[in-house]
């Protein structure tokens, strides 16, 4: 046999396959090492009713595959939410499948609890999947598909090319990996990497922790990409010996493996972005001091694209012994329970709340509109996912987005600010 | 479970619009409506925006074009449910958003890649599409189009009226 040059990502389909080696364009069905899922209605609850009564599967071969998440839905206590949980959580029982409840967002819980290990591929039907990749991991969110999988135990997928960005240099003070993802797509394009796997190396990619890996790679999906990784380096490998929950194989691109297209992005050199309300698209992305005048209402951090302990850290030290404007409303949403307990331990929390900051328990539910919903005429800025009309309440509210620090720069100021003027100040 | 049969073998009929780039395909029905299945609801809100009579002008057939990253955005299911009930029976763009094409082909619609569509064709030009080979005949040019034909397994989803009844034909216990 001869040895074909692969990235990280055919490596893992190969293996994901049960073939020696996979060429982009390939379709073949692919063995998920964990199949993923939060609960929402229309969902998980069709689902579940099509698997028990439409295919009559009353048992699981592997339930170990099979990972459920209650994360949206949680702050209202209402009849609806309890219905819904109440039936995933019966599903889950009846099938010997783990349900993690209000531990955080899925996303994020995943990671914290070794189910992303180097090398493991990992399906979901919700794309933000994709931060996985920080570990060295495959995440791919594939919609509807993933009932294919809960049925039959694998996936057919077009093995995706991949799309290599060297990284150099390192992020300057007050900038980030959102930054980040917004200069690739306003260079590349809302399509630039479409079908593809973003793949993140060099330098620059070597300097950045695990939680900035994981706010960039579960953005992919707004330059098409399919997913995003990282070679597993030490500071992975490190992440992974501290929570793994049984055996994995690491697995990196080779030197001379094929790329589609390969573009360098000088960490050192990225300003901060913000993002026009409708959609992350090129044309709506901006540097921050064009936007320097736009009053905002609401601001808000978390999301599964932040809220990690880096990001809260960044907001604490912008607002430390200060205090976020009169007609600003800051609410800061830690990714799971174990980040708001470590926050809460580092004092970070009692910084934001003396600065104003509402502090939330840990849920997806500001992001998309469920908790505290935007109003008809407000502006909000938000490290949120998507900022298209609607995502976070009224549709006659207006979104825009940035990093965790334009946002609590911006709700010092009442207006969005380049956080890099209130560090100098 | 997708109420629509698999299309024929060669789709005839019109084009009944032209999107842009990157378009949202949330737009066909308006963002405030994108919850609605209800048949009677989606039909007074489809394509309000781009042409009020097209409800009316469309047949069964009848295809929409769009251009690059067609279905960018966070698309959802019911725009796409409003045109198969007016009969809109496959959409071929210059390119398709990953998301998007994923989910409709779920669903068993033909997306057929096919690069220089948007330049070939005006709106209401007689088109004659052959999915399986990705072809896209023009009759009022001669001109004829052709993408990248879809895998053998994307093909048996569109036959079997989309990737459920697939599956339970497969798997069903």
């Amino acid at each position: 046999m001869i040895d074909v040059p692969q990235t990280i990502t055919e490596k893992i389909l190969a293996r994901a396959g049960g073939v020696d080696s996979v060429r982009p364009g390939q379709n073949l069905p692919f063995r998920p090492d964990h199949m993923i899922a939060y609960d929402f209605p229309g969902y998980t609850d069709v689902m579940f009713r099509q698997m028990h009564e439409d295919f009559g599967i009353t048992e699981l071969a592997e339930p170990e595959r099979y990972l459920v998440f209650i994360d949206h839905m949680l702050t209202k206590g209402d009849a609806k939410e309890r219905d819904i949980h109440k039936v995933t959580r019966d599903w889950c029982e009846f099938y010997g499948v783990t349900l993690h409840e209000a531990e955080g967002i899925g996303h994020q819980v995943t990671a914290e609890l070794g189910y992303a290990l180097p090398g493991r591929f990992l399906i979901h039907f919700d794309g933000h999947v994709s931060g996985l990749g920080a570990f060295g991991a495959l995440g791919w969110g594939v919609r509807r598909d993933l009932l294919e999988a809960w049925v039959s135990g694998q996936i057919y997928l077009d093995v995706p090319a991949t799309v290599r960005f060297d990284l150099t240099g390192q992020f300057r003070p007050g900038v980030d990996n959102r930054d980040l993802i917004h200069a690739i797509i306003g260079r590349l394009g809302a399509d630039g990497c479409a079908h593809q796997v973003m793949e993140f190396g060099g330098p620059g990619a070597e300097s950045m922790s695990i939680d900035r890996r994981q706010g960039l790679c579960g953005m992919a999906m707004f330059t098409g990409a399919v997913s995003a990784i990282f070679n597993p380096d030490r500071t992975a490998l490190d992440y992974a010996a501290a929570v793994a929950r049984g055996p994995y194989e690491p697995v990196a691109s080779d030197p001379d493996a094929e790329y589609s297209s390969r573009h360098t992005f000088d960490l050192s050199a990225i300003e901060p972005q913000v993002v026009l309300p409708g959609s992350a698209r090129s044309a709506n992305t901006r540097g921050v001091s064009e936007l320097d005048s736009t009053e905002v209402t609401k601001a808000f951090i978390g999301s599964c694209a932040s809220g990690r302990i880096e990001d809260i850290r960044s907001a604490a030290e912008l607002l430390r012994g200060r205090r976020v404007a009169e007609s600003v409303e800051l609410n800061v949403v830690p990714t799971s329970a174990e980040i708001h307990r470590q926050a809460e331990q580092e004092g970070l929390l009692d910084v934001l709340r003396s600065a104003g900051a509402n502090i939330h328990t840990s849920s997806c539910d500001f992001c998309f509109g469920y908790q505290k919903p935007l109003q008809p005429g407000e502006k909000c800025i938000s490290t949120g996912v998507l900022n298209i009309s609607g995502r976070m309440g009224s549709t006659k509210s207006e979104i825009y987005m940035g990093s965790a620090s334009t946002v609590a720069a911006s709700a010092l100021t009442g207006k969005i600010t380049d956080p890099r003027e209130v560090m100098a100040s | 479970m997708s109420g629509y049969p698999p299309p024929p073998d060669v789709i005839h009929g019109r084009v009944a619009w032209i999107f842009g780039d990157d378009f949202d395909v949330d737009l066909i029905i308006g963002v405030e409506n994108i919850k609605y299945y209800d048949a009677d609801v989606l039909r007074e809100v489809t394509m309000k925006a781009y042409d009020p009579h097209f409800v009316d002008r469309v047949r069964p057939g009848d295809v929409i074009v769009g251009g690059r990253n067609f279905g960018y955005g966070h698309p959802h299911y019911p725009p796409l449910v409003a045109l198969r009930n007016l009969g809109v029976s496959a959409v071929i763009a210059e390119s398709f958003s990953p998301g998007f094409w994923r989910g409709e082909t779920y669903n068993g619609m033909p997306l057929i890649t096919a690069p220089g569509i948007t330049d070939h064709v005006q709106r209401w030009d007689p088109v004659e599409v052959d999915w399986r080979k990705a072809r896209v005949s023009l009759p009022a040019t001669g001109t004829t189009l052709e993408g990248t034909p879809p895998s053998e397994r994307v093909t048996k989803i569109i036959e079997a009226g989309g990737s459920l009844r697939l599956l339970l034909a497969e798997h069903r216990r």
